[in-house]
């Protein structure tokens, strides 16, 4: 038949495209390309920038200790809203979860509760939380985003209640409770490695489980998922409840850093997080909120708001930097799109149909 | 049968280009994606007042046309275009003359017709841009009566038909020109169901009428015979021909779309069982337009089901499958698996897959590769406790996308670099990855070209021959004439009539579907 040979010159740029998993060398080309990792390479970059900028504060392994240790936080922060975006979920209440966890467990303690069921209670708070978000959102189906907005002035309302807007502060709190973040190890604090672990359980979910899979599907396209059998309800559901636990956690171990319940301590992670999240998200997978791309996103941001602290630049530069960040990668990442989809080839059927 | 039987005349005669002029004349229009050609020296000439039809496969660089036409994209150099004797640069600059309504149609369902086509028109202003909105209905009025519309202009558009959205796209593509020049409607049926057809021909007919060309853009052959004078075939990028409609049938037509012998009338190899088990019970099945169906199907039987817009017809698979929505009711059995009945409600553990209508919002995700897409379904089997195995799904893919012969560059290749066909297989393949006992379909080959359908229709049947329980639901006659071993006609939610498909016509079939006679 004539036809099949018209179409296979068409049709072959495609077809013979290798692999990106058949080649070794291709696939670390593939692994570095800028368009995966471009934010690595604007890191390095940034290193070299303040390295000479500041060439006596900033190129050394206590500044290198220093980042790591003071965006461990906003780090935690950002992997507890991972798991609801990649569903397409908004959890805006998970800053002021953290405040609402970190106060009450300083309340518990100062009120003579022993650590380790204070800690629990803590965690049981922002689980709580969790659900209401999860029964608001989903049961109710009100939109994540305004829910959660919702349901955050509902907890500003019990931090002031726990607080009347004053800080917890007592002798008592300089004990076991401030240990868990501010112990260090080799002058790493411990938060950097809650950051660890929690990111290697969220990429092992999203990028190996059957789980992560059906929640990016929902993510993108809920009616699709739903028609092949994902629940995407229970889903969206389980989602908030992991963000709520999880920024519960991450803000007892704030309180631990501040050594006492601050009724403010969380609302500033409300950007960063979600900053470096979506910066994640065009990073590695692109599009895709994920676990790897969140930690370069933390570490690109920490490196050069850090770093223009040692240089002494004025302090309105860090937010400017966070904020000129963000803009540029998303504005890369919608043009790249934008390319590949005008650019998209019309792929051609073929014409031998080849019935099972 | 042939076609062209059913032809349903939108009036008016063949006019000949030569006796009333060219009024859009493309040549040697190129253009050259990444890797592809996506069009290749192709050239179209539109006469005066005629209707033009433009024809092929997914792939053949049809929307490619259209959207360089549309300046969507810009053309490979060497092109000329003139419209009305005036040359212009395609893929730059639209002339005034050329007005498009897309498959989308561009509407915003929200607003009214009035404020559709203001927004698109212009408002009627006086001082301080305030809007004589006395004035502005006037003018809404005068504009669609050109069209004999009865539509409440100040109603959200999403309370009308979608017949009257295409019109009112119309409308508002043709406002503020009262020229010659060419309207291209691109796929405008796709979105409407059978029997509203026939208005939107009428319609066209009118646009003709005062002088206007169309370049209508279609996938259904029976809509060219009934509509257009000539017709421009594309495949592969290239030009095959334009011709006089007269002078075709739909056999010749698809062997031009095709270059190949494929029967526009295929029917499955499948016959009709009654020696076979019972598969799938329905009882009383309620909805948003189903009001009371009872239904069961044997293994091995591909069961049609045929019916009007507002009949249930495309309601019916969905509660199927579990995925009726608030308003279903009903029950579903399969005796082969236990006697119980079962909520349609729930029926979604019942494990039957649907082949959704809508490939591009129910069916494919299209942020995922074709891998993901394809093993969504049936990730629990990949691996074990939750785990995800990267090597089982990988052969899982390989080995559907094998049978099924999905054209890909791979399994990690994204879906949208697959033509609608292929990506229609992916999900079939998807349902079918889950080992079913039944199988749901709704509007199968919707936006399928004519290769891939005969494709899928042999899939479906090989698959039905080894046992497989097929519900298929479509809009389209020629899915359920090839496929069906028997067909249920809705009517106003109920079966009316059941249809043994041995020596059926096309139509026999469509006056069941219509109710003729009764």
């Amino acid at each position: 038949m004539s036809i099949k040979v018209e179409e296979k010159t068409v049709a072959a740029p495609n077809a013979t495209k290798a692999e990106p998993r058949s080649g070794g060398t291709s696939r670390w080309v593939n692994m570095l390309a800028f368009d995966k990792v471009g934010a690595i390479y604007v890191w390095i970059a940034i290193v070299i920038v303040f390295s000479f900028w500041a060439p006596d504060t900033f190129p050394n392994i206590t500044t290198a200790k220093q980042i790591l240790n003071s965006n461990a936080i906003t780090g935690l922060a950002a992997l507890a809203v991972t798991i609801p975006l990649a569903a397409r979920v908004f959890d805006l209440s998970f800053a002021l979860n953290m405040t609402l966890c970190g106060v009450a467990v300083a309340h518990f303690v100062v009120d003579g509760i022993p650590l380790g069921v204070a800690l629990a209670l803590g965690v049981l708070i922002g689980l709580a939380v969790g659900l209401i978000n999860a029964t608001v959102v989903v049961v109710m189906k009100i939109d994540s985003f305004i829910a959660t907005l919702a349901t955050g002035s509902l907890i500003q309302a019990l931090i002031t209640l726990v607080t009347n807007d004053t800080p917890i502060s007592d002798a008592k709190l300089s004990g076991g409770f401030s240990k868990i973040g501010q112990t260090t190890v080799g002058g790493i604090t411990l938060p950097v490695l809650y950051f660890a672990l929690v990111a290697v359980g969220i990429w092992y979910l999203l990028e190996h489980t059957a789980t992560g899979r059906r929640l990016y599907a929902t993510g993108f396209n809920p009616d699709a998922a739903r028609l092949a059998g994902v629940s995407v309800a229970r889903l969206q559901f389980m989602t908030l409840v992991t963000s709520g636990v999880l920024s519960g956690a991450t803000g007892i171990v704030l309180a631990s850093i501040l050594g006492g319940g601050s009724p403010t301590a969380g609302t500033p992670y409300l950007l960063p997080g979600f900053a470096a999240v979506f910066l994640g998200a065009t990073q590695l997978k692109n599009g895709r909120f994920n676990a790897g791309g969140t930690i370069i996103a933390v570490l690109l941001l920490g490196t050069g708001t850090t770093g223009l602290g040692l240089a002494n630049a004025p302090q309105w530069s860090g937010a400017l930097f966070v904020g000129i960040v963000l803009i540029a990668a998303l504005m890369v990442t919608g043009l790249q799109r934008r390319t590949t989809l005008t650019a998209r080839a019309p792929a051609v059927d073929e014409a031998e149909p080849q019935p099972a | 049968m042939s076609v062209s039987e059913n032809v349903v005349g939108a009036g008016g005669t063949s006019l000949a280009p030569a006796q009333t002029g060219t009024v859009l004349r493309v040549e040697g229009l190129s253009k050259t994606f990444p890797g592809t050609r996506a069009l290749d020296d192709v050239s179209i000439e539109i006469a005066r007042g005629e209707i033009h039809a433009l024809m092929g496969q997914n792939g053949s660089g049809k929307s490619t046309l259209i959207k360089l036409l549309a300046a969507y994209h810009s053309a490979d150099a060497g092109a000329t275009a003139e419209m009305d004797g005036a040359e212009f640069e395609i893929g730059k600059t639209v002339p005034h003359g050329l007005r498009f309504v897309h498959q989308d149609l561009g509407l915003i369902l929200e607003l009214s017709a009035q404020d559709n086509l203001a927004l698109r028109g212009g408002f009627a202003r006086g001082f301080g841009g305030r809007v004589l909105w006395r004035q502005q209905e006037a003018e809404t009025r005068r504009i669609l009566a050109a069209f004999d519309v009865d539509l409440d202009i100040h109603r959200p558009l999403a309370a009308a038909t979608p017949v009257e959205r295409t019109v009112v796209a119309i409308a508002a593509a043709l406002q503020g020109w009262d020229g010659d020049g060419v309207l291209v409607l691109d796929e405008p049926t796709a979105v409407l169901p059978h029997d509203e057809v026939q208005r939107l021909f009428d319609v066209v007919a009118q646009v003709r009428k005062r002088g206007t060309s169309v370049l209508y853009v279609s996938h259904r052959m029976d809509e060219i015979f009934a509509l257009a004078d000539r017709v421009t075939v594309l495949r592969g990028g290239r030009r095959v021909g334009t011709y006089d409609i007269d002078g075709l049938d739909s056999r010749k037509l698809a062997t031009l779309m095709v270059g190949n012998d494929v029967d526009p009338d295929f029917r499955a190899d499948v016959v009709a069982r009654t020696d076979t088990s019972v598969t799938l019970e329905a009882r009383d099945v309620h909805g948003k337009w189903l009001r009371g169906v009872t239904l069961e199907a044997r293994a091995g039987e591909i069961l049609g089901i045929a019916g009007l817009a507002g009949a249930g017809t495309l309601e019916l698979p969905y509660v199927l499958a579990g995925q009726g929505g608030p308003l279903a009711s009903g029950e579903l059995r399969l005796p082969q698996r236990s006697e119980e009945w079962h909520d349609v409600r729930s029926a979604g553990q019942l494990g039957i897959p649907l082949v959704p209508s809508d490939r591009q919002t129910e069916g494919v995700i299209a942020e995922f590769s074709v891998g993901e897409n394809l093993s969504l379904s049936s990730l629990r089997g990949l691996g074990r406790t939750g785990h995800l195995s990267g090597g089982q799904e990988r052969q899982l893919v390989e080995q559907w996308s094998a049978r099924l012969g999905v054209v890909t560059a791979g399994p990690s290749a994204p879906i949208s670099t697959l033509s609608g066909g292929n990506q229609q297989k992916v999900v079939l393949a998807r349902c079918l990855a889950i080992s079913p006992d039944v199988l749901v379909l709704c509007e199968p080959t919707a936006g399928v070209d004519i290769g891939t359908r005969v494709a899928i229709y042999r899939i479906i049947a090989d698959l039905a021959a080894a046992g497989l329980t097929v519900i298929v639901a479509s809009s389209d006659e020629g899915d359920l004439l090839a496929l069906s071993t028997r067909i249920l006609v809705l009517r106003h939610g109920v079966v009316a009539e059941e249809l043994a498909t041995d020596g059926l016509t096309k139509n026999e079939l469509i006056r069941a579907i219509e109710g003729a006679g009764q």
